[in-house]
């Protein structure tokens, strides 16, 4: 069975890409255009990865991971943060919350996210 | 009683009176300053005194028997003097005196006639007295008392000067003492007045000054406060969180003990700038100074500065760069991301023309995304938090990690790209992994830009006991003379860059100076038009015992 992953981005163009990408990779995608929009998913969908957005509407990714951490089940879920921004104070603000990775958008392209992911979880 | 014998008596009586009256008589002349000589009713010198000697220079033995006029020039005058005296006239003549040695010396002769009791003429005394240093004695008696009066008004001068000047030292004491309580109220109006929160503390380290700031700040009063030794003003709340930073713990612990303990064990230390967080909308940074006379601490100073607006500023400004961040950078991933799937062929293939095309417009907007983080660095620079993780680590898997992510571009441009690893063992330093990178990446980044195919960049590692220098040199361009100075300048570009090529942001020495700099590194250059350019850059080597500069 592919292994499941939840995309949660707002950015249409970024999302389109990405679960493109994904899905040529032979994985299972998910995608929520929001913070809340993704906490609800992944309480059903139960994904094997997340890779989560920081600045978002509604709910941002810190917020998601915070919640995430309530849940003893969710906060088993590994999270991969795909983020615009890059700030230090930011990366340890999201690896003290239990992120897996921290990729900057620009610095990196869709290829390079799969190989990310195919770390993390294997194909 | 025979008549001889009376005689002989008589004699005798005679001799004594004689030669008491020869006593007398010298005794009296030798007083005088004058030339005396005693002679008789015939002429001749039968007695001088000491004054004769000097002037005439003729000793007792040489001069007595002699007649008078032997003394002088004018013989006749002379031997008319006895006569002339004898007869009972007042006698005072100006003569020359000739003295042993033959000279000449005007004087002036006086004489009185010498009797005894029975009016017996016995002859004359004659006093010479020397015009010239007669006249001379006068007017050096003369000027002698001038000097006196002279000295005597000038002291009486002085003495009145020296009145009038301890009476200007009185006026200037007011005075002093005057503007002292002047400035004393100006210091303790500045003191009251002042934005910032003051205390001093005096050598036992009781609190001897808050000013109303500080008053504010920790919610007391002076007059609660004042003159409370440490143990006391801990017990204020709010106080006692600035107590503690003051003061040592261990010291606290120490004295904690030994209740009884000399209050004054509690030294207060010397601190900059610790933030002290009173509560969420009061944050304070503190500084204490020692206050010092002669060497000896005789108290300290504490300043207590309001940061609550700082922190506040701070606080928004991060969140603005990470907004500005986002806002900016998400249009050009979605970009990036969109030309690379284009490229990768994963929406079919493209021909030639199509690839080139977005070739090119990729990088355009890789340049783009550079030139943002460049200007989101200056911005964290600029506030002062750019560095964040320093860490003790090799600086050479740095570099080579660096080196070997433009090995391809180097062949592409025909660069003879050469790294000389240091053969021994680099010690440590401590910094930023991220920043130092980046650091390195500018200079090989500005090494291969500026240099023309065939030419020659070389990269090499030395150190010495205090630190580890990275040099990068290269055959390119080089940096005109007159630009030199601006080269660590923000958005600076050489001109003779500008015409070579457009791009780059000029942002790239700034920050890497910056980074540098916050090492606590040095970085310069020696450049030559037409001939390259050769980069430094060296950080301290740090030790696991060194503590690390705030500024982080």
């Amino acid at each position: 069975m592919a292994k499941k992953i939840l995309l949660i981005e707002d950015e249409e163009i970024l999302l389109n890409l990405l679960d493109k990408k994904l899905q040529e990779a032979g994985y299972d995608v998910t995608v929520a255009r929001d913070g809340q929009e993704g906490l609800e998913t992944m309480k059903s969908s139960r994904p094997d990865l997340i890779l989560l957005d920081i600045v978002m509407p509604k709910m941002g990714g810190f917020e998601v991971m915070e919640e995430m951490n309530k849940d003893e089940q969710l906060k088993k879920i590994p999270v991969v943060i795909v983020s615009n921004s890059g700030q230090p104070v930011e990366i340890d603000r999201a690896k003290a919350l239990g992120a897996k990775d921290w990729l900057i958008k620009t610095e990196f392209d869709p290829q390079e996210v799969i190989e990310k992911v195919i770390k993390q979880i294997g194909k | 009683m025979p008549e001889d014998i009376k005689l002989k008596e008589k004699y005798q009586e005679l001799q004594e009176s004689f030669e008491d009256l020869q006593l007398y008589f010298e005794q009296f002349t030798t007083f005088l300053p004058i030339a005396v000589c005693s002679i008789t009713p015939i002429g001749v010198i039968i007695s001088i005194n000491k004054f004769f000697q000097e002037l005439t220079d003729y000793n007792e033995m040489e001069i007595v028997g002699r007649p008078v006029e032997t003394l002088f020039l004018e013989k006749e005058q002379g031997k008319m003097l006895t006569r002339e005296v004898i007869d009972g006239e007042v006698v005072e003549k100006e003569l020359n005196l000739i003295n042993k040695k033959g000279e000449k010396i005007p004087v002036t002769v006086s004489a009185s006639l010498r009797k005894d009791k029975e009016e017996n003429i016995l002859g004359y005394f004659l006093a010479i007295i020397e015009i010239v240093r007669f006249k001379k004695f006068q007017e050096e008696l003369e000027k002698r008392l001038k000097e006196k009066t002279k000295e005597l008004e000038d002291r009486t001068k002085a003495l009145e000067n020296s009145r009038g000047g301890l009476l200007n030292i009185l006026e200037d004491m007011e005075e002093s003492k005057n503007k002292e309580e002047e400035e004393k109220n100006k210091t303790l109006a500045i003191i009251t007045n002042f934005a910032d929160g003051l205390l001093v503390f005096d050598e036992h380290s009781k609190l001897s000054l808050i000013n109303s700031q500080a008053e504010n700040f920790f919610n007391v009063t002076a007059k609660e406060t004042c003159e409370r030794s440490i143990p006391e003003l801990i017990k204020f709340p709010n106080l006692s969180l600035l107590i503690n930073l003051l003061i040592d713990v261990s010291q606290k612990e120490e004295n904690k003990e030994d209740k009884k303990n000399d209050q004054s064990k509690f030294e207060i230390r010397e601190i900059f700038r610790r933030e002290l967080l009173i509560k969420d909308d009061l944050v304070l940074e503190v500084s204490s100074i020692p206050l010092l006379k002669d060497d000896k601490k005789t108290g300290a100073l504490v300043v207590i500065h309001d940061i609550t607006r700082e922190k506040m500023i701070e606080v928004m400004k991060t969140e603005f760069v990470s907004l500005a961040a986002h806002q900016l950078r998400t249009p050009l991933s979605a970009i990036k991301w969109t030309l690379k799937i284009l490229l990768d062929g994963d929406l079919g293939e493209l021909n030639s023309e199509q690839r080139d095309f977005i070739e090119k417009t990729y990088k355009s907007n890789e340049r783009m995304i550079d030139l943002i983080n460049s200007l989101l660095d200056v911005a964290r620079i600029e506030e002062g938090r750019y560095l964040y993780k320093p860490v003790l680590t090799e600086i050479e898997p740095i570099i080579q990690f660096v080196v070997n992510s433009y090995k391809d571009e180097v062949a592409n441009k025909k660069i003879n790209f050469e790294y000389l690893k240091p053969k021994e063992k680099m010690p440590k330093v401590l910094v930023d992994v991220e920043k130092i990178r980046l650091v390195i990446q500018n200079f090989i980044e500005n090494a291969i830009n500026y240099t023309p195919a065939g030419g020659q960049v070389t990269i090499s590692l030395k150190h010495d006991k205090k630190e580890i220098e990275l040099i990068i040199k290269d055959s390119g361009v080089g940096i005109p003379k007159d630009q030199q100075a601006r080269v660590f300048t923000k958005f600076f570009r050489a001109a003779n860059v500008m015409r070579l090529e457009t791009t780059g942001t000029g942002l790239g020495l700034f920050i890497s100076k910056n980074i540098v700099e916050a090492h606590q590194g040095r970085i310069w250059f020696e450049s030559e038009e037409k001939k390259g350019t050769t980069f430094h850059f060296a950080l301290p080597i740090k030790t696991e015992f060194d503590e690390f500069i705030t500024g982080f």
